[in-house]
């Protein structure tokens, strides 16, 4: 212990002395330090947003919609397919009892909403009570919509209060002002107490019974899938088909299944083929988003972007590693005369060894210290003033990548430990 | 503690048949004994001193040590004796020039194990006994030839060794300086010290009561 701290209290006014190569040995470790640090985090990233995925939204999810984009050689062919109809969503919830949502959902772009005397553009979906299940991250004031609304074609309906938008420059309010045609629908939620009103809704009446608030940004789950928020008004579906909200050719409904558990995912899948085939007649007329293997694509491509990140730091560390390699051999080379002195006066070959050892394990532990400080700085703030994601920062990252760094050293400084430790006394003392 | 060597050699390496610096050297130094090993330049003197300081390893012969063959030792074994056993005095000091002198002379105490605040009071016992008192700060950049080579002297002493080996102390020292280092050697062996000193200075040589003269890599009869 005590030669430890002696090789240590060495190692530091070895450090002191050589101040500009101690330096550019501290930074070729600590950029290692950073890029592992960074790497690490991505790894977390993906797991967090994994898990809020799997909590939130879900992993074993579908989605089936018409396909208009069938392949057909001859024009004869071409056979457009059935539209979905609310009945198909729940015969279909009844032969997937076990699945965690079937949810029938439809939508109109472009609806006049009269309140107060205003008129505005307001998006309509039409949904049931499985609509909640899933991506439900909204604080909900009045009540969402029931079965009752549904069965009976109640005209009740939910309105979003979307959330403070990000600061704008001039041009992006420009462009809002061109573009965000429901800007009339959100200003009045916005400023309006809602609940409990009646809107018109081409020409219909319809009553508030909730007002679904959106999250901040800063407070939105960050998931791998990002939810879909283009929402104004929510209406029992079965209500909107009734009052001629949708065009019957056209606006077939959409169902999203969940199968709830990633193992049931491609035993629903079947079971939902085998369903679309006996009711329609064709899998083919449908295009079946597999949500589940898009997730698993992006977590794949960002693992692998994780990996490759952790491999660019392990060539960082081994870069760093090398550069402790020289200084270190230089080191040894400059103090072979010190060698011999100290072979003299009773120091044995280890305790050379661990000398120089010592000395390059102090360059990766301040190169590490200093790497880990600027990795959190970099991680949590550099990257969200430069308009990043923050880096998912544990406290045990640094721990770990000081510890690398101080490991890269200690291996990379035995061979030239090993050198030093060789040499006979009688010839390091002859050494000028 | 003797020093008994037989038919010592020493081949360094170069050349077809490499180079011989000792040719079947055998001696013995009695305990408490103050040798001389004088000749030329070139004759093995320092090489001898090595071999004698274990700081070089024999190319044939015996050279046991408290009766006990070195060759036998292990590193660590070789290291220890070194540390407790051997003291050096070099002719060019081998003085660590970044650390103070009291630092010097707490080195050989260090690689003992002796505790720190043991060793720097001890430290400066000895440099005051070698008359450098208040210059214990000092590095050896700041000291003169002769208290170089009296911090020297004084690390030798730090592990109370029971043999000094120098090699040629007086030789980069003014005559003054000389007579002084000489003396303290002296003083030494009074004390009962084993010492072994390589010179090349006739006189020097001539106050130290028994002498090994050299040639060639042999002793002279």
């Amino acid at each position: 212990m005590r030669a430890l701290l002696n090789a240590a209290k060495t190692g530091l006014a070895e450090i002191r002395r050589h101040k500009l190569r101690s330096a550019l040995s501290f930074m070729s470790i600590a950029v290692g330090s950073v890029v592992f640090m960074d790497s690490f985090a991505s790894i977390i990233s993906v797991n967090d947003r994994l898990r809020e995925q799997r909590r939130i939204s879900g992993v074993a999810r579908m989605e089936i919609s018409p396909n208009y984009d069938q392949v057909f050689s001859d024009p004869d062919d071409y056979k457009p397919p059935p539209v979905i109809k609310y009945e198909d969503a729940r015969r279909l919830r009844s032969e997937l009892s076990d699945a965690f949502m079937v949810s029938a959902e439809s939508g109109s772009e472009i609806n006049v909403l009269e309140y107060g005397g205003r008129r505005m553009v307001a998006r309509l979906n039409g949904v049931t009570p499985e609509w909640a299940k899933r991506d439900f991250t909204y604080g909900l004031k009045g009540r969402f919509l029931d079965w009752n609304d549904v069965e009976k074609n109640m005209r009740v309906c939910v309105l979003f209060r979307k959330a403070a938008p990000p600061p704008m420059n001039d041009f992006e309010k420009t462009q809002a002002k061109r573009w965000d045609y429901t800007r009339a629908f959100d200003d009045m939620v916005s400023r309006n107490d809602m609940l409990g009103r009646t809107v018109k809704l081409n020409d219909f009446t319809f009553t508030v019974v909730g007002v679904l608030q959106e999250p901040p940004e800063s407070e939105r789950p960050s998931l791998i899938l990002p939810a879909d928020r283009d929402y104004n008004v929510l209406a029992p579906v079965t209500t909107l088909g009734r009052y001629g909200f949708l065009n019957e050719e056209w606006n077939s409904v959409t169902i999203k299944v969940d199968a709830g558990d990633e193992r049931a995912y491609y035993g629903t899948l079947r079971r939902v083929e085998n369903f679309l085939r006996a009711r329609f007649g064709a899998v083919e007329f449908f295009d079946i988003d597999k949500q589940m293997e898009t997730i698993n694509d992006t977590i794949a491509a960002s693992v692998k972007n994780a990996l490759m990140a952790m491999s660019l730091g392990m060539l960082a560390f081994i870069a760093g590693g090398i550069g402790i390699m020289n200084v270190t051999l230089a080191t040894v080379f400059s103090r072979v005369k010190e060698i011999g002195i100290r072979r003299a006066l009773g120091a044995s070959r280890g305790d050379i060894m661990l000398q120089f050892i010592v000395e390059a394990a102090m360059l990766g532990l301040i190169g590490g210290l200093i790497g880990s400080a600027a990795g959190y700085i970099w991680g949590v703030h550099a990257k969200v003033m430069l308009g990043m994601d923050a880096s998912p920062i544990r406290f045990w990252m640094p721990g770990v990548s000081v510890a690398i760094a101080v490991l890269t050293a200690f291996v990379f400084a035995v061979y030239p430990a090993w050198v030093a430790a060789g040499l006979k006394p009688a010839d390091a003392l002859r050494t000028e | 503690m003797s020093i008994v060597c037989s038919d010592l050699s020493k081949i360094y390496e170069g050349g077809q048949s490499g180079w011989p610096a000792l040719r079947g050297v055998s001696f013995e130094i009695k305990p408490g004994e103050f040798v001389a090993i004088t000749g030329p330049s070139g004759c093995g003197k320092s090489t001898l001193l090595n071999i004698l300081g274990l700081l070089d390893e024999p190319s044939g012969g015996r050279y046991e040590l408290e009766g006990r063959s070195v060759s036998e030792m292990s590193d660590r074994e070789r290291s220890d004796t070194r540390c407790a056993r051997l003291g050096f005095v070099f002719q060019s000091f081998n003085l660590l020039n970044r650390l103070s002198a009291v630092e010097n002379v707490v080195l050989p105490m260090m690689h003992a194990g002796t505790p720190d605040a043991a060793a720097r009071a001890r430290a400066r016992e000895l440099l005051c006994r070698v008359g450098l008192k208040g210059k214990e700060k000092k590095t050896p950049l700041e000291l003169s030839g002769g208290e170089r080579q009296r911090v020297a002297v004084a690390r030798a002493l730090a592990n109370s060794p029971r043999i000094i080996l120098a090699d040629e102390p007086t030789g980069n020292l003014d005559s003054v300086s000389s007579r002084e280092v000489m003396e303290m050697l002296v003083k030494l062996n009074a004390e009962g010290i084993t010492v072994v000193m390589v010179t090349h200075d006739r006189e020097l040589a001539a106050r130290v009561p028994r002498n090994l003269r050299m040639k060639d890599g042999r002793l002279e009869p």
